[in-house]
């Protein structure tokens, strides 16, 4: 749509720009807490330029944490979750794809029921049945653990879902010439799959990454240990003082902070997809 | 080198019969090329060849050895694909080494096939470029390329040239045809072009519904075609069938064999005027004249069954549609078919 109507191209930055400070300003006034001392956001007067203490408030939640509201440091939990979010971004990755590649590429018996019985558990996430994975995972031992943390959450149906649609557009006579060319089908999926599939992980890692960075409700259930503290579901335990008032300067600067890993994969991955996007292949 | 033997050969796809039992002997270095209408089993013969698609029975030797278990891989064969199926991330130097590499071939061995490949082909500047970075014509090369880089016993072909434009395919036809002479490499060709087909085979093997109809060299084929199908298929603008017991005027047709029932004219030897030696004389009316360059294809309906014929005459006549004309033909250039059993009705013709 290219139309010269001044008006119009108002307009619509009109609506753009609002719509960005709706989006950001609750993040600036994040920023702004962080910044101030710890009574300064009860005063009534919400302050809307940066306060002195910035420094002092990091340092003292990335190092010490606040122990009253059995938070660790947030380093720590900065760690388990960046951990956790790349072991399930890898995890279901590397998962979704082998199955992928069994569902397209060969001729097994009830292929497409097995296809279907993956694509069925896209109806029940993780809250729908996690009683019983937690019962599983208590069973087995893995509470407090890495294990337990992210092995549940790993299987997934949409990215097997995902890669299968890739998979099927793959000409076939890209496999027969691999086939003559005498690739077995491990080579074949090594030297020619994943290298096409390249776009579509990295796109993947990054909704995948973000899905684990921001799980609450399972971490909440599986850790007691405050060494596997991830920190989505610290900030709650910070927010919930009893008997006083949430110290805020503390809180927004761990949002700030669990906020940042996000949003860097984001813009570096970004780059990365977008490159593939623009010299798209196949 | 090799020769490629197939004995007998069938394919179902469960209850449905692809390919009726084929028997075929091909020469070392000899190039075939499998011709038929679309659905006709000639790409899964190539396919079972490759070692694509299962034998469901019959033999099938590659330069003697049994094949019908083997890998693609083992049965020392290259293959060029109707959509080239270059491997797109890699360079053009990568997709002519994979299958090198793959058989674990010496470095130095590699780099002189590759420089060889190149230098017969011309894609020495394109080696570092992407299969995107290339036009349709210089990744069907690559695609040949990366058969002759394996010199292997036999090439296979699958209707190569038909996703480029008519100019290019009639260069790349010439092309392959030279390149094929030069290796001496044993060929299996599919495809759908008769052109093509006549201009490229040492034989040509026509195909229909999953059975051969004749096998011969193209001349043999066009000159003799020993059935009704192969008649209509080979030749453009087709062969014109025509009923006997239709014409009105049968004056002539007393010499041809017993059985026959339909006789066979190609659109050359039909003409407006009277000739020499027994012919034929026929009625009818203009319906269309097209004129294609240094001829014309003239389209006459037949007084006496209501057929329509071709006949292609020199130049431009002027002749105005609807005028009435009288076409003879020679008796000598007639085909006499059955048409019971498709057949030719006076020799009999090899190898079917």
């Amino acid at each position: 749509m290219v139309e010269n109507r001044p008006w119009l191209s108002f307009l619509t930055h009109l609506v753009l720009i609002a719509g960005v400070v709706v989006v950001v300003f609750p993040v600036y006034l994040a920023f702004i807490a962080s910044t101030h001392g710890s009574g300064d956001f009860m005063r009534g007067l919400v302050p809307l330029l940066p306060g002195p203490h910035m420094l002092e408030n990091y340092g003292r939640m990335l190092t010490q944490g606040i122990s009253t509201a059995g938070a660790p440091p947030v380093s720590i939990m900065l760690m388990n979750s960046t951990i956790i979010a790349i072991i399930i971004a890898v995890g279901k990755i590397a998962i979704s794809l082998l199955s992928a590649y069994a569902i397209v590429f060969f001729k097994f018996p009830f292929r497409l029921l097995a296809f279907w019985i993956i694509f069925i558990t896209l109806m029940l996430p993780v809250e729908v049945r996690i009683i019983p994975t937690f019962a599983v995972v208590a069973n087995l031992g893995l509470l407090n653990s890495y294990v337990g943390l992210t092995l549940p959450l790993i299987a997934s149906a949409t990215a097997t879902f995902l890669f299968r649609q890739f998979f099927l557009t793959v000409p076939d006579e890209l496999m027969e010439a691999a086939r003559v060319d005498g690739a077995g089908p491990m080579k074949f999926f090594r030297d020619i799959l994943l290298p096409l599939s390249r776009t579509n992980i990295a796109a993947l890692f990054v909704i995948l990454f973000i899905y684990g960075w921001v799980q609450y409700l399972w971490p909440l259930l599986v850790t007691t240990d405050s060494k596997y503290y991830t920190v989505v579901m610290g900030i709650k335990r910070l927010a919930a003082t009893a008997d006083s008032e949430p110290l805020w300067n503390l809180v927004m600067a761990s949002v700030i902070l669990a906020m940042l890993p996000p949003v860097l994969v984001v813009i570096f991955m970004q780059r990365l997809f977008v490159k593939g996007l623009v010299d798209t292949e196949k | 080198m090799a020769t490629i033997d197939l004995i007998d050969l069938k394919k179902n796809y469960g209850n449905v019969p692809a390919v009726k039992g084929v028997n075929l002997k091909v020469a070392d270095g000899e190039l075939i090329v499998l011709v038929g209408p679309s659905g006709c089993g000639k790409s899964t013969l190539l396919r079972m060849v490759a070692g694509l698609e299962t034998v469901t029975s019959g033999r099938l030797e590659i330069g003697g050895r049994d094949v019908v278990k083997a890998e693609p891989a083992e049965r020392d064969i290259a293959m060029v694909f109707q959509n080239y199926a270059l491997y797109p991330h890699m360079s053009v130097r990568g997709n002519l080494e994979y299958g090198l590499k793959n058989r674990g071939t010496p470095r130095a061995e590699i780099d002189r096939r590759v420089q060889e490949a190149a230098d017969i082909l011309e894609i020495g500047p394109l080696l570092d470029r992407k299969p995107r970075q290339l036009s349709g014509g210089q990744r069907q090369r690559v695609a040949m390329g990366r058969a002759i880089v394996r010199e292997p016993a036999a090439f296979l072909f699958d209707e190569p040239l038909s996703n480029l434009d008519a100019k290019l395919r009639v260069q790349m036809r010439v092309e392959i045809r030279k390149l094929q002479r030069r290796l001496k490499t044993t060929s299996l060709y599919v495809t759908h072009d008769q052109l093509e087909a006549m201009t490229l085979a040492d034989r040509l093997v026509v195909m229909n519904a999953g059975l051969v109809e004749q096998i011969g060299t193209p001349t043999e084929v066009y000159d003799h075609p020993a059935t009704l199908f192969v008649a209509g298929f080979i030749g453009s603008p087709p062969m014109n069938l025509i009923d006997v017991a239709s014409l009105s005027n049968r004056r002539g047709l007393d010499g041809l064999p017993a059985g026959t029932d339909i006789i066979g004219i190609r659109p050359d030897v039909l003409f407006l005027t009277p000739q020499e030696g027994i012919s034929l004389s026929m009625q009818g009316t203009v319906e269309l004249l097209e004129p294609i360059g240094g001829e014309s294809h003239l389209h006459v309906r037949l007084d006496s069954s209501g057929q329509s014929v071709v006949l292609s005459v020199p130049g431009r006549p002027n002749i105005a549609e609807g005028s009435a004309v009288t076409l003879h033909a020679r008796v000598a250039d007639i085909h006499p078919f059955n048409a019971q059993t498709g057949r030719r009705t006076d020799t009999a013709v090899a190898n079917l």
